[in-house]
């Protein structure tokens, strides 16, 4: 037989063998082409064509049911021989998985968050279409102005891009429940909110446009947390009645767990029910802007034809009323989609933690792919020994990978259980950034990515570790294995790897040393009060009840004498609100437009505005806010005497350059009664202490009653005088919901919490990669001792001094350190400029951290490559050579 | 794979005589296709049972593709055992009468 004719038969049998594994097919498979031929042709000559085909049927089925079963038994070969491999040596298992599942976990975490914040869609039925809408003062850059209750039926009249224009506003309120008095957010919306949102009740029906009517039972929709923790999801609970602003409330439904936006509430009510809306005053008062619209675009409609169908709105409505949009101020309104809204204040940090987490992983991975190139110089013999056996190059890299992805397979394991460990404080932090949070979970996705990260990671590892020596096989056999000359290519991928993990350390570093420098300035910076031993107890008034201002005195006077009277107190104060309250910093300052006597208004200048507080006359001296000229509030500045106000220093530079703002006057309603200014006071970080500090105005409370908190000194810590606090309230107007009670201090710690998580998350990323990068220094360097013996030995042998030999071992540990941090260096700039927005008076080209992260760094490889150049030191020439 | 190793039983043979031998013995009822048998021949190989052979037939006879197969001592024994337990079967049978019943002689 001719051998070099192939036939057609041939061919198609040679392509059906190619179904085998490797290994098979070059062990049997010009035997079985051979067999194949033969048995072919005595099948033809005995039964002709007809037996022709029942062969081909024949050996088809053979071989799709043999390969597969071929291809299994391989595996479970390689498994039982990677185990065999990772039992061998635990201490390389434990470090290889670890590391990487820490980096899997870290990213599986974030990325769970980001799934859930950043690329699910939004839990709203159509939820792309949903934009909300934003009316702002834009020359004098006041944005969410809001919307009065006469603009919400202009722009839902004149637009042509929106289906449906919601309103929302929320507010706080007393629900009366028999006895008990609870003070609930209530989020207040037209008729359709929940129905332009897609969001059906659990329990229970919607509000419809009858409940949204003047006079129409006042009805409440409960939101399902609210639901779940205050009525222990009783099915019930349609129906049940409470007692809110003097009316009955009847529960018509509970809504399913939906992120609520703008914010979260504990129950919803229509806008007829809400005593502010709802007044005939505030309808027709076309400046009375306190709600928030939202809508849906029509099919097909862009939020840029949106946005211009609002513009042209905006512009008409100023022409129609010129007195309600002063020209200086430049109202416009805007539309933005929701799901920008809604993550938009998250997506940074998220995906600069992302960074971090890809980072750390990548780190692992080098370390990972490091350790095996390491461990593959040692199984160098058993490796040739398998392939003179006739193991392929193949079967060998089956085997390789087979080792690293059973490897990354167990550290997914252990990273989907850390992911899922940590996923809690996440959440927690994600809370503070977007109202999505509570969409993160446990899912199918996260355990997808998971075993997506670990296939990744086998692969690049198990590649890396796959360089093999350009030399054949047979001189290491020959001398034994265990003198190999250490081959170029490995050694300048190993190279390679301590570079990448230096790099990624030093940018890793960076980033959490510019955020730690950063938070550090944020903890440093003056809140402009004293917040030790300061507790401060908000105070919810029914405000149908205390609709008098004689009233809300009554109650403050009693109120202050009563805490005054608690052991350990050394003054109290009643105030509208407390500085660094975290409701106050989410939702902003109550900016108010004042006129100042004598100060000519130039049109083209932004108008006063200020934040207006009330204040009683020991509210500066329990907070420890200093008086810097005139005098502070006293007992005769009451409601007979002459109106007076304090002003901040920012106010008194802002408005009275040069000369004091002592016996000035002020208005805050366009000069229908004054306010003489008597003293000024230090400057507080009212909404955050990385805000620019606004102008502030201090009513006297007594001329001014607006009872928002009650604030209180005592000698020592004093957070046990939390319940007496309460129980005087309590004591005094039952009705009035259990309030919370906070220090200050808690207040300051809670205002820098986003930074601080965020500095911790990147700090533990930092520190782990450093930890790994130093490990895998040190790991290379000792590998290079060990490979270099001989050399050092003769070195020592012919009288080499050991710094010189110390010299040259940490020399070639720390050349690849300054290569490492010059590319990190290089990467860092690139990367530090998308984290400048998160950073609080740091530059991110901060020099003292590029330094001082320089030094750590370096510092760190300097002591990873000391242990093994100790080890060379301590070589014994004598012991070397005679080895040799 | 016992067919195998009764074709194997007077002697080393390469694949397509082993194919042949075995359709042979069961008068065409058992047809082995290749992929089968050396996948067979591959476990048979691992385990000891079988040895590929070093002497080859006369030139003349010889195809340098083929390579030949012979039981080794192990297997010489595994296949013995595996008949005595079939012979114990039949005989049992044939005890019981089951075997005249079935197919008289």
């Amino acid at each position: 037989m001719s051998s070099g004719f192939i036939s057609p038969s041939d061919r198609i049998y040679r392509a059906l063998l190619r179904l085998f594994p490797g290994d098979f097919r070059s062990e049997f498979e010009s035997e079985m082409e051979q067999a194949f031929r033969e048995q072919r042709e005595g099948i033809e000559r005995r039964r002709g064509k007809a037996g022709l085909f029942r062969l081909w049927g024949e050996t088809i089925a053979g071989i799709f049911t043999t390969a597969p079963a071929e291809h299994l038994a391989m595996l479970r070969q390689d498994i039982q021989y990677a185990l065999r491999m990772m039992r061998k040596n635990p201490s390389f298992t434990a470090v290889a998985v670890l590391t990487l599942a820490l980096g899997i976990g870290a990213n599986t975490a974030i990325v769970s968050v980001i799934d859930a914040v950043l690329l699910k869609p939004l839990p709203y039925r159509h939820g792309d279409q949903l934009v909300m809408l934003h009316q702002r003062a834009e020359k004098v850059g006041l944005a969410g102005v809001g919307y009065s209750a006469a603009e919400v039926q202009d722009y839902r009249r004149q637009n042509g891009s929106l289906s449906d224009l919601v309103e929302f506003h929320s507010m706080s309120f007393t629900l009366l429940s028999k006895n008990e008095a609870t003070r609930v957010r209530t989020g207040v919306v037209s008729d359709g909110f929940f129905r332009v949102f897609g969001v059906k009740p659990i329990l229970g029906r919607d509000f419809t446009s009858a409940d949204d009517q003047p006079g129409a039972p006042a009805v409440l929709l409960l939101s399902y947390e609210y639901w779940k923790t205050h009525e222990n999801s009783d099915p019930n609970i349609v129906g049940k009645t409470y007692r809110m602003n003097d009316r009955v409330h009847t529960v018509i439904g509970v809504l399913p767990p939906v992120p609520q936006y703008p914010s979260e509430n504990d129950v919803y009510m229509p806008t007829t029910a809400c005593p502010f809306r709802s007044n005939p005053k505030t309808v027709a008062n076309r400046n009375a802007r306190m709600v928030s619209l939202f809508g849906r675009l029509k099919p097909g409609v862009s939020v840029d034809h949106c946005q211009s169908d609002l513009a042209v709105i905006a512009a008409r409505l100023e022409k129609q009323y010129p007195e309600a949009y002063p020209k200086e101020l430049g109202f416009t309104s805007t539309a933005v989609s929701l799901r920008k809204e809604i993550t938009d204040d998250a997506k940074p940090m998220l995906l600069v933690l992302l960074g971090a987490a890809g980072c750390v992983l990548l780190i692992a991975c080098a370390n990972v792919a490091n350790l095996m190139l390491a461990r593959m110089s040692g199984r160098e013999r058993e490796l040739m020994v398998r392939s003179a056996l006739g193991a392929g190059q193949g079967r060998l890299l089956r085997q390789l990978f087979t080792e690293s992805f059973l490897m990354a397979l167990l550290a997914a394991a252990f990273g989907v259980l850390f992911a899922s460990q940590s996923l809690k404080l996440l959440v927690d932090f994600t809370a503070r950034l977007t109202p999505r949070a509570r969409e993160i979970q446990v899912d199918g996705h996260m355990l997808l990515f998971a075993l997506a990260a670990a296939f990744l990671t086998s692969i690049v590892a198990g590649s890396v570790a796959a360089i093999r020596p350009r030399n054949n096989f047979t001189p290491g056999l020959k001398d034994g294995g265990c003198n190999f000359s250490m081959d170029r290519r490995r050694v300048t991928a190993r190279n390679a790897l301590v570079v990448c993990q230096v790099a990624f350390s030093f940018v890793l570093l960076i980033g959490a040393g510019l955020m730690l420098r950063s938070f550090f300035k944020l903890r440093s910076v003056d809140p402009g009060f004293v917040p030790q031993r300061v507790l401060a107890m908000k105070v919810s008034l029914n405000w149908s009840k205390y609709s008098q201002g004689e009233h809300v005195l009554d109650l403050t006077d009693r109120l202050l004498s009563r805490l005054r009277q608690l052991p350990g107190v050394l003054s109290v104060a009643a105030s509208s609100s407390y500085p660094l309250d975290a409701d106050a910093m989410r939702f902003g300052g109550w900016n108010q437009r004042i006129t100042i006597e004598g100060r000519p208004e130039n049109g083209s200048e932004r108008p006063p505005l200020t934040e207006v507080r009330s204040a009683s006359v020991d509210y500066f001296k329990t907070l420890g806010i200093p008086l810097v000229e005139g005098r502070i509030f006293e007992r005769s500045d009451n409601e007979h005497a002459p109106k007076v106000a304090i002003v901040n220093q920012t106010m008194a530079r802002h408005y009275f350059q040069g000369s004091s703002p002592i016996g000035r006057r002020i208005s805050n309603d366009g000069g229908e009664s004054w306010v003489t200014v008597v003293g000024v006071v230090a400057d507080v970080k009212e909404l955050g202490l990385d805000r620019d500090t606004a102008d502030e105005l201090y009513l006297a409370h007594t001329q001014a009653p607006g009872l928002g908190s009650v604030l209180v000194r005592t000698q020592q810590d004093g957070i046990g005088l939390a319940d007496d606090m309460r129980g005087a309230l309590r004591s005094l107007d039952p009705e009035i919901a259990v309030p919370n009670v906070v220090t200050l201090e808690q207040a300051e710690h809670e205002a820098i919490a986003s930074p601080r998580v965020m500095t911790d998350l990147l700090a533990i990323f930092a520190a782990l990669a450093l930890t790994i990068a130093a490990a895998g220094i040190g790991g290379i360097l000792a590998l290079t001792v060990n490979q270099r013996i001989h050399e050092i030995g003769i070195r020592v042998a012919l009288g080499a001094k050991p710094g010189r030999v110390l010299s040259m071992i940490i020399g070639r540990g720390m050349g690849l350190v300054a290569i490492g941090l010059g590319i990190g260096l290089a990467a860092s700039f690139a990367f530090t400029r998308m984290i400048k927005a998160l950073l609080f008076q740091i530059e991110p080209t901060d020099p003292v951290t590029f330094a001082g992260v320089s030094v750590v760094l370096a510092a760190a490889a300097l002591v990873a490559c000391y242990v093994p150049a100790r080890r060379a030191l301590r070589i014994d020439p004598l012991v070397v050579l005679r080895q040799e | 794979m016992f067919q195998v190793l009764l074709a194997l039983g007077d002697g080393e043979k390469h694949g397509y005589a082993i194919l042949k031998e075995v359709e042979e013995q069961t008068d065409g009822h058992v047809r082995l296709s290749t992929g089968t048998l050396y996948a067979m021949i591959k476990r048979l190989l691992t385990d000891g049972i079988i040895e590929e052979c070093r002497n080859r037939p006369p030139a003349e006879e010889d195809d340098q593709r083929r390579r030949y197969y012979r039981l080794t001592p192990l297997g010489r024994d595994v296949t013995v055992a595996e008949a005595e337990r079939l012979e114990k079967l039949i005989a049992t049978a044939r005890e019981k009468h089951l075997l005249k019943r079935l197919k008289p002689a």
